[in-house]
């Protein structure tokens, strides 16, 4: 086949752009921060309106054992967040799940403590890091016993996403990865 | 609203064709679509974000889905105005002539009441009003067919990589035909090849409804109504004769609206829900077809890690590259279906086609580890594959209801024998492409199942189909099906140039037979 056009390699973005004949400013508008980022939101202790204290433990713990660097990130004002909207931008959509996304948050949450308690005497987030790997690996593979939650690889998946949508999934995220994150349009808010 | 000349549920991809066509030809037209307004540009709301992008994923009430490969309803499902093809990655290869014929030639599954000769001038007409960036000559496997207006799309590290080792095993690779500006193209931008199709491209560069047919059906005096929820096609008593719908608007108030032809163009679940919902046993199914005949093109990708750099950032999520080699039918030769390959799918960090999503087994720190160097590394393709429409594959009331009382939808589905065992052979070519290209490691994704087909399925014979060649219901001459709900087999192709080729043909036909329905 013919040699390609050109090659990322030797042209950056505003190359692109130029010859495309169009400007970035033209394409971009200004980014409408929210007025606390998830992140932000952590660090001012905001109370979240869907989670208790101890379920916002339990799946805090949870999420920064699937990501490490996600409960900073802010997961679980995003999850608070999404779970107040009509439509939550969350993966768990995607599922078709048959029931309102907060039960199998929190159906998850139970499943997990219950599991801690069993096997450890403990609540999850007061595990340290081998207890809560071992038994992150055990829900990833719906090898845990005595589970009564949705189905776990389901909830080891879907938390995963959320967590690597916050960690990873935005601009900063992006450049954790040294990766352009080249918005046509910014998204009104950091994530 | 008075009676309308055209009613159509659903403002997608064969919606805004069919809806600039007819309003061209002069017919008063009406588009009620159920989700919200969607707009191009840097005032739109098209945000570059794999999290925001699912926004454009369904948002109505939740199928119930079952059976041994549940699909997911949600994501292969648009939600406002564009529909599924909002969010579509525009790769527009065609149909070939053998996926037309299946049981006449080889004993298996149906026919279609078309042969791709039938079809061949409205893909050459879509193509050239939509736009198609390709090499005809290089995609060696394309049936026949005008070649593409736009060169293809730029080949990036990740491409060339791949494309040397299919090059080592004999096999060949072409650009991949795909509905994307290479240049600027009837107006409408070139892309910049930042890979946010997922998200819509808010600069009109792919081919989505809100850049291509629907300006043109408002131009032509047009209307949409959002936030319009169709839950029933309204009948004289005998169901043979279709007068309107009915609707709830977006203040949930009923309503009905009158129409002389009506269009059902509201994708493969919505479509058979509607006609079920209708009517005591289905409108317009005689064949008791409706809802029955699904599949979907069983899907999965092959990964690469390389020690060069892959550029996986860059690109469009179709891919940049084709391979056909194994779109064939051969079942003397133990090749039973067919199989293509989407070579060099650009990339994001997260989402379920992410750099994440690839290696789903990896937690905590090793997944960090993996994010760093896949970031940079990493390469993909997708295998798209054939299976057969299946009578067990099946839409059904459930007992859950929607908003206004209506049933919700129940789809149960599992991929055949056939098509799974071409996955098998599909997989084990993927990866030895991966390690011909000099890949340090390589694996499987996970299977899945991308595109939604059948439940409303086109055929000669009204008591084994649902709707003719035209997408017109045997049972109400003035009722249209379109979109994915027609097809007749899988093919081994993204549907989306098809849906729109079958659209036009559906225009013309209406427009030279408006006779009929004034």
């Amino acid at each position: 086949m013919d040699e390609p056009l050109f090659s990322a390699a030797v042209l950056n973005r505003r190359e692109v752009l130029a010859r495309m004949g169009l400007g970035l400013a033209a394409l971009t508008i200004s980014t409408v921060l929210g007025p606390l980022s998830p992140a932000q939101a952590r660090t001012q202790g905001v109370l979240l309106k869907h989670f208790t204290p101890a379920e916002t433990a339990t799946l805090e713990a949870w999420n920064d054992t699937l990501v490490p660097g996600a409960a900073e990130a802010g997961v679980m004002y995003f999850l608070d967040d999404q779970l107040g909207k009509d439509l939550p931008l969350l993966l768990l959509r995607y599922t078709d799940f048959p029931a309102p996304a907060l039960s199998f948050y929190q159906g998850g949450i139970h499943a997990l403590d219950a599991l801690s308690q069993a096997q450890y005497q403990q609540p999850f987030a007061q595990l340290d890091a081998a207890k809560r790997i071992s038994l992150a690996g055990q829900v990833a593979q719906g090898s845990a016993k005595s589970w009564d939650g949705p189905p776990a690889p389901l909830f080891y998946f879907v938390t995963r996403s959320d967590a690597v949508d916050v960690y990873y999934g935005t601009e900063a995220g992006f450049a954790r990865l040294k990766l352009p994150y080249m918005a046509h349009i910014a998204p009104p808010k950091a994530w | 609203m008075d009676k309308v000349d055209v009613l159509i549920v659903g403002a997608g991809a064969s919606g805004g064709l069919l809806a600039a066509k007819l309003a061209q030809a002069g017919k008063s037209v009406l588009l009620l679509e159920t989700g919200p307004q969607h707009a191009l540009g840097s005032k739109g709301d098209l945000y570059s974000s794999q999290i925001w992008a699912r926004r454009l994923k369904w948002g109505g009430p939740n199928s119930e889905t079952g059976g041994a490969n549940p699909l997911s309803v949600t994501f292969n499902s648009g939600w406002g105005v564009g529909g599924a093809a909002i969010h579509h990655y525009a790769v527009w290869p065609r149909l070939h002539a053998d996926d037309f014929q299946l049981r006449s030639d080889f004993g298996v599954g149906r026919d279609w009441p078309l042969t791709y000769d039938d079809l061949r001038p409205y893909y050459d007409r879509v193509q050239k009003e939509v736009g198609i960036s390709g090499d005809h000559k290089a995609e060696i496997w394309r049936p026949a067919g005008e070649p593409y207006p736009m060169p293809p799309v730029p080949m990036f590290a990740q491409g060339r990589l791949i494309a040397g080792g299919f090059t080592k095993l004999g096999m060949h690779t072409s650009p991949i035909p795909l509905a994307i500006n290479t240049e600027v193209y009837n107006g409408r931008s070139a892309c910049l090849y930042d890979g946010w199709c997922d998200a819509g491209c808010p600069i009109g560069a792919l081919a989505n409804p809100l850049a291509t047919y629907l300006p043109q059906a408002l131009e032509a005096k047009a209307q949409v109504m959002t936030g319009a929820t169709v839950t029933r096609v309204l009948t004289n008593a005998a169901g043979t004769q279709a007068s309107g719908v009915e609707y709830f608007d977006a203040s949930g108030q009923r309503q009905e609206q009158m129409a002389r032809v009506v269009i059902l163009a509201a994708f493969a679940v919505q479509n058979p829900r509607i006609l079920l919902n209708s009517r005591e046993g289905g409108l317009a199914n005689r064949s008791g077809q409706v809802g029955r005949g699904m599949a979907a093109h069983p899907s999965l990708g092959i990964y690469g890690l390389f020690k060069e750099e892959t550029q996986n950032i860059y690109g469009v999520t179709g891919g940049q590259l084709l391979n056909q080699d194994s779109y064939a039918k051969a079942p003397s030769q133990g090749q039973k279906a067919s199989f293509s390959w989407l070579i060099a799918n650009a990339l994001k960090p997260n989402d379920l086609l992410g750099v994440a999503g690839s290696r789903v087994d990896l937690f905590g720190e090793p997944l960090h580890a993996f994010m760093q160097q896949a970031a940079g590394h990493l390469a993909i393709m997708t295998y798209i594959g054939e299976d057969r429409i299946s009578e067990d594959n099946r839409l059904t009331l459930s007992s859950q209801k929607d908003l206004y009382g209506f049933p919700v939808a129940q789809l149960v589905h599992q991929h055949s024998k056939t098509g799974l065992s071409a996955v098998e052979v599909g997989t084990r070519q993927g990866l030895a492409v991966m390690k011909a290209a000099g890949a340090t490691e390589s694996w499987a994704g996970g299977l899945g199942g991308q595109h939604i087909l059948g439940g409303t399925v086109m055929g000669s014979d009204p008591q084994t189909s649902v709707t003719d060649s035209y997408g017109r219901t045997h049972d109400v001459p003035n009722l249209f099906v379109t979109g994915t709900t027609l097809f007749a087999s899988t093919g081994a192709v993204n549907p989306t140039f098809t849906v729109h080729s079958l659209a036009l043909r559906t225009a013309d036909h209406l427009i030279e037979r408006w006779s009929e329905f004034g």
